[in-house]
């Protein structure tokens, strides 16, 4: 970087623009495909040379796959995200404020409670479906909900907590004398002020209970259907039908798409569990 | 689990150590690790530092390259078994355009693993990319700024001042991904079911198998543990980094 850094020349910086262009296309094309194949009409798929951009562009694999799933899909995984952020954040923010303020288990009940986030879906599924089945709770929503909200806590706890440890205690002791209860001083002034936290948290337990597949795959049969599963049964077929399996996934991307772009500041945070402050 | 249970103390754990295919899943998995990681770090590391000599646009590209990341890990692998196609898939027809022979990618059991790590590389090279360009952005600019003035090349920079700091930053992101990648599975499923034979059963999806397809309970019990300990022992490392820095 030495000599590069001080006098960046026309010649370095005409590299550095192909080398990242090149790498961004790789990175990108093959979600292009996808987008692109969910408007290919029929058989347009299974031709040689591969068609890159539909001759037609042709809505109706987005329609169709609505019809086969896509449209309970969405609203079933709205449904089960939607709940289990609400919780997460709620069982979140009250648990990482007691952590931060009052020191509560010390810091071993912190990092026990993070350790959860690693556990491995697979070893916890068997004992949740046996579970599951004596309490007649297999292919309902309520048995994922509370899954992915057993997963999600932790990441809330320990992401909120370090929100609520950066935020100076003052404002909320000057609170306290002034005659607020603790709960006050909790809903009042330091949830409000740690409201970038929250909205940071609220996207990574949406987007993770929105993404998962093996709990959904396990748990549910055809009451309720998740978006993955939904995609998933699509191939099964002898018969696959990758236009209505491109446009579904497209749909089932974008949201998560949009919700990246306004989570980028907080991402790394998120990511490594509060390891590397972004 | 029709039948009453019968204690048969370590029966389980003995007949899995001693078994082939758990074993071919340990060594598939690890060179999931090994390869895929791997990879994903290296090809992390060059990106991040590309991106952080960028002038212009560096949200906007960071953001863009991050997208695989966040899609459903089913939509990539719905995705890459499109591209896959022996005979309509885009990468076999430029691998011919390029006068190579087209690859049977998925049905072929020497590649069938590498295609799973592609993929995988694909969907989380942005992770270590925006980690470890995170890690970059906090070394201030003077350090890098006083040691060019001392005469230092691009290359010692790099390796005396940028690598040292960085190196927390990287144990984070790899450990954070050894630990994921090991509980590959969505790939697996999505792509080659394992398949052809077991030449890209992961632990993970014999696991699933022998629970929910042979439903041998007691079985996918003792295999659970055993990645269960695995996990532990990687997370423990990872947790008392996190302790020491919080000191």
């Amino acid at each position: 970087m030495g000599k590069w850094f001080q006098r960046r020349s026309e010649y370095v910086v005409i590299i550095l623009f192909f080398a990242i262009g090149f790498l961004l296309l790789i990175f990108l094309s093959p979600m292009l495909w996808m987008f692109l194949t969910s408007f290919k009409d029929r058989g347009e798929f299974f031709t040689y040379p591969p068609v890159f951009i539909p001759k037609s562009p042709d809505f109706s694999a987005f329609f169709h796959g609505l019809e086969l799933g896509g449209a309970k899909g969405i609203m079933d995984t709205l449904i089960i995200a939607g709940s289990c952020t609400l919780i997460s954040l709620g069982v979140g923010a009250l648990a990482a404020y007691s952590l931060a303020r009052f020191r509560i288990g010390g810091k071993n009940l912190a990092f026990w409670i993070l350790s959860i986030r690693m556990l491995p879906p697979i070893a916890i599924v068997l004992p949740l479906f046996i579970l599951y089945q004596s309490l007649r709770w297999l292919d309902t929503y309520q048995s994922l909900i509370i899954t992915h909200t057993v997963m999600n806590i932790p990441f809330a706890v320990w992401i909120l907590k370090g929100f609520f440890e950066e935020l100076p205690s003052d404002l909320e002791d000057s609170a306290l004398v002034d005659g607020c209860n603790r709960f006050q001083a909790f809903s009042r002034i330091a949830l409000p002020l740690v409201a970038p936290g929250l909205v940071a948290t609220a996207l990574f337990c949406f987007i993770f209970s929105w993404n998962e597949f093996l709990f959904a795959l396990i748990l549910t049969r055809s009451h309720v259907r998740p978006l993955t599963v939904v995609i998933t049964s699509l191939i099964g077929g002898h018969e696959i039908l990758w236009a209505e399996i491109s446009a579904v996934g497209t749909m089932a991307s974008i949201p998560v798409i949009v919700l990246a772009i306004f989570l980028q500041r907080y991402l790394v945070r998120g990511l490594t569990l509060g390891a590397v402050k972004g | 689990m029709g039948f009453p249970p019968e204690f048969i103390g370590l029966a389980n754990y003995i007949r899995l150590f001693q078994e082939a295919r758990f074993w071919n899943a340990m060594l598939n998995i690890g060179k999931v690790l090994l390869f895929g990681v791997g990879s994903q770090f290296l090809i992390g590391l060059a990106l991040a530092i590309l991106l952080d000599r960028a002038i212009r646009g560096k949200t906007l590209l960071t953001t863009l390259f991050l997208l695989p990341m966040v899609i459903a890990p089913v939509v990539v692998g719905c995705t890459w078994r499109q591209i896959y196609h022996y005979q309509y898939g885009p990468l076999n027809y430029i691998l011919q355009k390029m006068s190579f022979a087209p690859i049977t990618w998925l049905s072929n059991p020497r590649f069938s693993l590498p295609s799973i790590i592609i993929s995988d590389t694909w969907e989380w090279t942005p992770f270590m990319m925006v980690v470890i360009l995170a890690g970059l952005q906090s070394i201030p600019d003077q350090l890098r700024e006083a040691a060019a003035i001392d005469g230092a090349s691009s290359w010692k920079i790099f390796t005396n001042i940028l690598f040292p700091l960085l190196k927390p930053v990287m144990i984070v992101a790899i450990l954070i991904r050894v630990m994921d990648a090991f509980k590959l599975f969505d790939l697996v499923v999505l792509l080659t079911q394992g398949g052809p034979g077991e030449s890209s059963e992961t632990i993970t999806y014999y696991n699933y198998l022998v629970g929910f397809k042979h439903f041998s309970l007691g079985y996918a019990a003792a295999l659970s543990y055993v990645q269960l300990v695995v996990i532990i022992v990687i997370a423990n490392f990872f947790l008392r980094f996190l302790k020491e820095k919080e000191v």
